[in-house]
C-alpha cells in the first residue's frame, strides 16, 4: 500500500521556524521573574542545596510534561534518559576529561541519541502500551548499568564524579551550583515556553486531542512525535547531567524503575499540560518526598493513596484549580472566545 | 541442553499463566492492568502464610492463596477499575499503579522485606534416558498445557466464554443484545488475576520471593502480550512458550542477559508488526 502521508519539508520547517519568531515580550520577562524569584524565595526557607535538588527535579518534570501534558503520551520510563545523561556525564568526567561543560553537552547528546534510536519504536504506540514499552526500556537500561557494564560503571556501588572547576563553574561550591542550575532551569523553561506556544506546540496539543484528524490535515504525526520524544529525552538528559554534577556521585538508583512514579505524581498534582503547573507540582512532590518520610514510615502507601485521590477527585491539579479560579472571575468580563483560546 | 529446554518450557508456562490475564483484560476492557504484578506477588505471599498455617500442605495452601487473591482482585475491580470505565487509558494505568504501590507497601508491612526461600514441594525426580529432572517443573508445563485446552473449551463452548469472545470483537454489539457486558468483564478480570496468582504459586518454589518480584515478571508478560497480540488467546500461548525458550537459551550463554533479550525480541517485533494501540 502506498503511504499517503508524506512529510512536506516546507511545512515542517515552517512550523519549526514559528518557535523562533516574536522577540522577548513583557509577559515572558514576567514568567522568568516569577519562576526565578520563586526559587530564590525558597532558599531561606529550605537550604540552597535542597533547592538545587528541587530545581533539577523540576527540569526533569518539565521534560516529562512535554510528553505527557502536551503530547498526551504517558511515559513510565522517562528516568532512562535522566540516567543516560547522568551516567554519560559521569563516565566522561571519570575517564576522559574533567571539564563540566563538555560533560554536560556530551550527556545531553547521549540522551538525545538514545531517544533518536529508540524513538521510532516507542512513538508508534499510544496509551498504556507506550508507558509499558518505556518502562521495559528503562528496565533494560537499569539492568545494563547494574551488571553487564559493571566493569566501567562499578555496578550497584556507583562511582564518584569529580569535575574540575572551569571558568566560573565550580561543582564543589553549593552556591555556584545553585545559580548554575537555576540558569539551566530558566533556559529549559524559556525553550519549552517558546516551543509550546508556537505552532509546533499547538500541533502537539492537537495530537493529544485527536491524532487521526491531525493526520488527515496532512501532517505526518510520526515525525512530530519523534521530534518531541527527542527533545523531551534531551532535556531529561540535561537534568541527569546536573544530578551527576550536583551530587558528585552516581549509582543506578538514579534510573530506578519504581522512581518513575514520582514524576508522574508531580505532573498530576501540579496540573499536567502547563509548565507552571509542573514546576509547582515538582516543588510540592519534592517537599513531600523530602519531609514526609521523616514523619511517616509507610511512604509508598501514602503516595499510592494520594495518587488514587488525585485520579478520582482532583484531576486538574493545583495549578488547574488556581487558573480555574481566576478564569471564573474573568469569564464574566471577557468574550467567550478569548477564554476558550487560553 | 535438555535442561535448557525444560527450563524454557517451565518459564514459558509461568509466563503463560501471567500473561493470559493481561491479554484478556486488555482485549475486553482496553485496560492495561498494572495491578497484575500485585496479584501475582500477593498470591505468593498468601501461599507462604497458608503453608505455615496448614503445616506445609502445598496444594491446600495454594488453593486458599488463589481464593484470597480472587477476593482482593474483585475489590480492585469493583472500586477502582469499574469507576474508570470509558476514561482515558492513562488514568486507569496510573490508578492500577497506585494500587500496586499500596499493595506492595502493605506486603512489606505485613511480611517484611527480606526474601523468603521455599523448597520444592514435591521433591520427586524423574529419570529419563540418563537425565534426572525435578518432576515439579514437568508438572507445571503439563498444567499450563491443560489450562490452554481448558480456556479453549471455556471460550468456545460455554455461553459465558462466548459472550466474552464476542465482546472482544465488538463490545457495543454485545451490549445492544441486552447483555450486561461489564459483569462479564469483571469476571474476566478476576479470572486473569486468579491465573496470575496461580502462576505466582507455581513459581514460588523455583524462584526467590521478595516484594518487588512482580515488576520484572509483569514486564516479561507484557512483552509476551505484545508479541502474541493483545487479546489473542492462542498467540499468547505460542509467544509465551517461545519467549520462555528465548530466555532459557540466552541464560545458558549469557546468564544475566535473559530478560534483556526478551525485550530486544519485543522491540524487533514492534518494528515489523503494525500496531494500533
Amino acid at each position: 500500500m502506498k503511504k499517503h502521508i508524506t512529510t512536506n519539508p516546507d511545512r515542517l520547517t515552517g512550523i519549526l521556524a514559528g518557535i523562533k519568531k516574536s522577540p522577548l515580550n513583557w509577559r515572558e520577562c514576567f514568567d522568568f521573574l516569577a519562576v526565578g524569584g520563586g526559587f530564590l524565595l525558597l532558599v531561606p526557607i529550605l537550604s540552597a542545596h535542597r533547592v538545587t535538588d528541587f530545581m533539577i527535579f523540576c527540569i526533569f518534570a518539565m521534560s516529562f510534561d512535554l510528553m505527557y501534558g502536551y503530547m498526551g503520551r504517558l511515559s513510565f520510563g522517562h528516568l532512562l534518559f535522566l540516567g543516560t545523561g547522568a551516567y554519560t556525564c559521569g563516565l566522561f568526567i571519570k575517564y576522559i576529561n574533567g571539564n563540566p561543560f563538555t560533560a554536560i553537552l556530551v550527556g545531553i547528546a547521549a540522551a538525545g541519541v538514545l531517544s533518536i534510536i529508540i524513538g521510532p519504536i516507542i512513538v508508534r504506540t499510544t496509551g498504556a502500551c507506550f508507558s509499558l514499552i518505556n518502562l521495559a526500556f528503562n528496565y533494560v537500561g537499569f539492568f545494563l548499568v547494574l551488571s553487564p557494564l559493571k566493569t566501567i560503571t562499578n555496578g550497584e556501588d556507583g562511582f564518584g564524579v569529580h569535575a574540575t572547576s572551569v571558568a566560573f563553574l565550580n561543582p564543589g561550591s553549593k552556591i555556584i551550583m545553585y545559580f548554575f542550575v537555576l540558569f539551566c532551569l530558566l533556559l529549559a523553561f524559556y525553550f519549552l515556553k517558546r516551543l509550546t506556544s508556537s505552532p509546533f506546540g499547538i500541533l502537539l496539543r492537537s495530537i493529544k486531542e485527536n491524532e487521526s484528524r491531525v493526520n488527515f490535515l496532512g501532517y505526518n504525526t510520526f515525525v512530530y512525535k519523534w521530534i518531541t520524544f527527542i527533545l523531551a529525552g534531551s532535556i531529561a538528559g540535561l537534568a541527569g547531567t546536573l544530578t551527576a554534577l550536583n551530587y558528585n556521585y552516581i549509582n543506578p538508583n538514579v534510573m530506578d524503575v519504581y522512581s518513575n512514579v514520582g514524576v508522574v505524581f508531580a505532573c498530576l498534582i501540579g496540573g499536567a499540560g502547563s509548565l507552571y503547573g509542573v514546576i509547582v507540582g515538582g516543588v510540592v512532590y519534592m517537599l513531600i518526598s523530602n519531609f514526609l518520610p521523616i514523619y511517616i514510615q509507610r511512604w509508598e502507601m501514602f503516595l499510592g493513596i494520594a495518587m488514587l485521590l488525585i485520579i478520582f477527585r482532583f484531576r486538574m491539579g493545583i495549578w488547574g484549580y488556581v487558573v480555574g479560579y481566576f478564569e471564573k472571575k474573568k469569564i464574566t468580563q471577557r468574550p467567550i472566545e478569548e477564554a476558550v483560546r487560553r | 541442553m535438555i535442561y535448557t529446554i525444560l527450563y524454557g518450557f517451565t518459564i514459558g508456562a509461568i509466563l503463560y499463566f501471567i500473561s493470559i490475564g493481561l491479554s484478556l483484560t486488555f482485549g475486553t476492557m482496553r485496560v492495561i492492568n498494572f495491578a497484575h504484578s500485585l496479584t501475582y506477588t500477593l498470591g505468593v505471599y498468601m501461599l507462604l502464610t497458608f503453608l505455615s498455617l496448614f503445616g506445609g500442605r502445598f496444594i491446600m495452601a495454594g488453593i486458599f492463596a488463589v481464593i484470597m487473591v480472587i477476593l482482593v482482585s474483585y475489590l480492585i475491580e469493583r472500586f477502582i477499575i469499574r469507576k474508570l470505565y470509558g476514561e482515558s487509558v492513562d488514568y486507569t494505568f496510573i490508578a492500577t499503579f497506585a494500587v500496586t504501590l499500596i499493595g506492595i507497601d502493605s506486603i512489606k508491612w505485613i511480611w517484611g522485606v527480606q526474601p523468603h526461600p521455599l523448597s520444592d514441594p514435591l521433591g520427586i525426580y524423574m529419570n529419563l534416558g540418563g537425565f534426572t529432572f525435578p518432576f515439579y517443573r514437568v508438572l507445571i508445563v503439563l498444567i499450563a498445557i491443560l489450562l490452554f485446552f481448558a480456556l479453549e473449551f471455556f471460550f468456545k463452548k460455554t455461553i459465558v466464554g462466548k459472550i466474552v469472545v464476542a465482546a472482544l470483537e465488538d463490545e457495543e454489539g454485545v451490549r445492544c443484545l441486552g447483555v450486561k457486558v461489564h459483569e462479564y468483564f469483571s469476571l474476566v478480570f478476576v479470572l486473569g488475576s486468579a491465573l496470575a496468582a496461580l502462576g505466582g504459586v507455581f513459581y514460588a518454589p523455583i524462584g526467590a520471593i521478595d516484594p518487588y518480584m512482580g515488576l520484572s515478571i509483569l514486564l516479561l508478560a507484557f512483552a509476551v502480550v505484545i508479541v502474541g497480540g493483545m487479546g489473542n488467546l492462542r498467540g499468547t500461548f505460542v509467544s509465551s512458550f517461545s519467549l520462555g525458550m528465548v530466555m532459557s537459551v540466552t541464560a545458558r550463554y549469557w546468564s544475566q542477559g535473559a530478560e534483556t533479550m526478551v525485550f530486544i525480541v519485543m522491540a524487533i517485533v514492534l518494528i515489523f508488526k503494525p500496531i494500533d494501540i
